[in-house]
């Protein structure tokens, strides 16, 4: 309730002072308000789960008989580390990873230009917002859809394959075909995401340093090593970063068409903790290799946002 | 001739006649109680038979007032589903559909009420218990109590096409040698265009691994030491013997049969296989015997009234032991409604509804509904249906708390193996060790 003007204007000058610190503090104490509902979500929601999850992974548990958990200190780091089946899955995590993003920026790049130099068509725009659907669908779908399109004997694709007289081909049916199938899906839903990148480091190059080289005699290749690749670097270490981070949780697809087959041939990260997790219950196993999964993605971050920094001051 | 049709009808109207008198017997109204404005909630899954759950849904309400919600889902996100909402004391289901299989693991983490009280204390004209086949009512049992009620029970049989078999002229086979050349009599011949001979559940994890236990017994083997069939104490010595002589030969069998499947059989499961079937691209398979709802439906498949079923192959001087497997309704134990929850699964289980369900497509879990010669002649499997359930036995697939993981893990060494990743025998080797480390981890071995 305000204070009556006659007052105010009675207060000495040590009142006002002590209300200047009032002031001050009440600022402080705004600002918390402000701070404070985040601090507490991210407590909540996001540092709490994390500190349970180290808590149950040091732990023999089963999520059906929590209350008979057996502290085990880090043997179920051990077990992990010691389970083929999880190297493996880490390492076509990895292999995913590489091949995958490779493929994106190479296919990405090639568009981006396509696009780039089609740019005065009118027709293009509708084309280039066409290109960005796969990645607006849900990866579980995406894995739906082309569980049915790669089936072996209904599918889309051996149909059309048998048409120019290509036998069947057993997309998820052996080691390599499977791990190939996932990799041509993933490369299928993200590609436009890398496009998208490029298209704009593409689009940031002054048009004048385009003018200068051509003048200076360069040709093609020379304008995409010595122009466009240093100018779209940073852009492209970015979408690397963030595909990284995103074949780390990478499991939809995997799920819905193969679980991690055959044999484990594509078994993944997520996959694995989803097993021990949901499938298992054994959330101290899970909880393990949902930390190990945590740290390698922190640490792969740190090192590529380093990298990223020192490209940007070069 | 005019005896015999004088003889049938007698027949036919006593069947009409002991129908009526049982369902005469009971009085519904006494049996159930006046749940209006209540709405039980049943989380099944998305087999074929949940839409003939949802046809005799409509019978409940008329009788207590209350609605019927059926939720549907997949094999393992119903798993999932269940056991997270049950470690959260979830009430938001009434009715649990669980398998069989998962009846351990569901009794330790105290997911179910126990249905024995109700039962024993229960008018025994509704629950019929003796009428349910033996391997139905052990399905819903585990320690020595009726947990649940079957309410969807499944037996393996294999499925061959008539028409095919007639043109080729051979037998329907009877061991896994004829099933292997009579498999090879339909692949990549001309007269059989785009036929393939057969196809198994290959794919890594519960559905190779399914289908190893499916097979044992008729190869000879069994899973663990003290699993004979009838043994009184099935799981007092779980000594796993997965790499055992028949165990490999098995196995090596499955590879075998993969040279008769289409292309990509090795990641096929149970959708896969039956598809393919119903597409008309395999003269035989073997499935769960819901399935057959899939072949039999004019409106998605090719095939439909030119199967007919046969008892599962067994090795050669062996015998089939037909594979039981399916669904029992449970009361969730940290419903809201278990009285409400009950008088739902009695009523939805009584013979008298599961007559009209099974007619409507669902599993006969009943031997007055797998005999009766309505359902015989609407569903001519019914009557081989019948015969495997004499012959089978309720522990073909382990159903302690561990079932789940233990047959995703022989899963996969059974896949490794059908693909070439590892010799049979050394997938079974794995398989052996890392399932009694499971077991030992687990208190379930010493």
């Amino acid at each position: 309730m305000a204070l009556p003007m006659s007052e105010t204007a009675a207060r000495p000058l040590s009142a006002w002072r002590g209300s200047r610190r009032g002031f001050h503090h009440g600022d402080r104490f705004q600002a918390a308000m402000f701070v404070g509902p985040t601090c507490v979500f991210l407590a909540v929601l996001t540092i709490w789960p994390f500190l349970y999850s180290v808590y149950l992974s040091l732990h023999a548990v089963k999520l059906t008989t929590l209350k008979r958990a057996v502290f085990i200190g880090l043997d179920n780091y051990v077990a992990i580390l010691s389970d083929g089946l999880f190297l493996r899955a880490f390492f076509n995590t990895g292999l995913l990873a590489v091949t995958s993003i490779s493929c994106e920026i190479v296919i990405g790049l090639i568009v981006a230009k396509a696009f780039v130099a089609l740019a005065h068509l009118s027709w293009v725009n509708g084309l280039r917002s066409l290109f960005l659907m796969p990645m607006m669908v849900t990866p579980l779908i995406v894995g739906m859809i082309f569980a049915y399109v790669f089936n072996p004997v209904i599918g889309i694709a051996n149909y059309m394959l048998g048409s120019i007289g290509i036998g069947p081909v057993p997309w998820f049916g052996s080691s390599i075909a499977a791990m190939i199938s996932i990799l041509v899906i993933n490369v299928w839903q993200w590609t436009p995401f890398m496009m998208l990148l490029i298209l704009a480091g593409l689009m940031s190059i002054r048009s004048d340093l385009y003018e200068a080289a051509r003048v200076d005699g360069a040709k093609r290749r020379h304008i995409l090593r010595y122009i466009e690749l240093p100018s779209i670097r940073s852009i492209v270490l970015l979408g690397v970063i963030l595909r990284v981070i995103d074949t780390l949780r990478f499991f939809d697809v995997v799920y819905v068409t193969t679980r991690g087959g055959p044999g484990e041939s594509t078994m993944v990260l997520t996959l694995y903790a989803y097993q021990q997790n949901f499938q298992y219950f054994q959330v101290g196993v899970g909880s393990a290799a949902a930390v190990i999964i945590l740290a390698t993605s922190i640490v792969i971050t740190t090192f590529a946002v380093g990298l990223l920094r020192r490209i940007e001051n070069e | 001739m005019r005896r015999s049709a004088w003889l049938g009808s007698i027949s036919l109207a006593a069947t009409m006649v002991a129908s009526l008198a049982s369902a005469q017997e009971i009085d519904w109204k006494k049996e159930l109680g006046d749940q209006s404005g209540k709405t039980v909630r049943v989380i099944t899954i998305t087999d074929p038979f949940i839409d003939s759950m949802k046809n005799t849904k409509d019978g409940f309400t008329k009788l207590t007032g209350a609605n019927v919600e059926i939720d549907g889902y997949g094999y393992d996100a119903l798993h999932e589903k269940e056991l997270l909402s049950c470690s959260q004391n979830d009430s938001s289901y009434d009715v649990m559909l669980i398998d069989g299989i998962w009846i351990g693991e569901f009794a330790e983490a105290g997911c179910i009420d126990s249905a024995e009280k109700r039962i024993a204390d229960g008018n025994p004209a509704v629950i019929a218990w003796d009428d349910f086949t033996p391997s139905a009512a052990g399905q819903a049992s585990w320690g020595g109590e009726r947990l649940c009620v079957p309410v969807g029970i499944y037996y393996e049989l294999m499925y061959y096409r008539t028409d095919l078999f007639e043109q080729a002229g051979i037998e329907v086979p009877k061991t896994f040698e004829e099933l292997k050349k009579a498999s090879a009599t339909f692949t990549n011949n001309e007269k059989f265009p785009g036929v393939y001979g057969y196809a198994m559940n290959n794919k890594r994890g519960a559905a190779a691994g399914q289908q190893w236990f499916e097979w044992i017994y008729s190869a000879g083997g069994k899973p663990w030491a003290s699993n004979d069939i009838g043994a009184k104490e099935p799981y007092a010595d779980q000594t796993p013997l997965f790499n055992s002589k028949e165990s490999v030969d098995l196995v090596q069998f499955f590879k075998d049969m993969t040279a008769y499947g289409p292309p990509g059989v090795e990641s096929f499961a149970w959708d896969e296989r039956a598809n393919a079937f119903a597409a008309g691209k395999l003269a035989m398979m073997n499935d769960w015997s819901v399935r057959a709802q899939i072949a039999n439906d004019p409106k998605q498949s090719q095939i439909a009234g030119k199967f007919k079923a046969a008892l599962m192959p067994h090795k050669d001087g062996g015998k089939t032991v037909s594979p039981v497997g399916g669904w029992v309704a449970c009361i969730n134990a940290h419903g809201a409604q278990k009285e409400a929850a009950w008088d739902y699964i009695k009523w939805f289980a009584s013979p008298e509804v599961h007559k009209q369900y099974v007619l409507a497509g669902g599993p006969p879990s009943r031997i007055s509904s797998l005999t009766d010669a309505e359902v015989q002649a609407k569903y001519p499997w019914t009557e081989v249906l019948n015969e495997a359930q004499k012959d089978s036995w309720v522990e073909v697939r382990p159903r302690h708390p561990l079932a789940f993981q233990l047959i995703d893990t022989l899963g996969a060494d059974v896949n490794k193996a059908i693909i070439g990743e590892s010799t049979p025998q050394a997938a079974m080797d794995n398989a052996n060790a890392e399932i009694t480390k499971l077991l030992k981890q687990n208190g379930l071995l010493q």
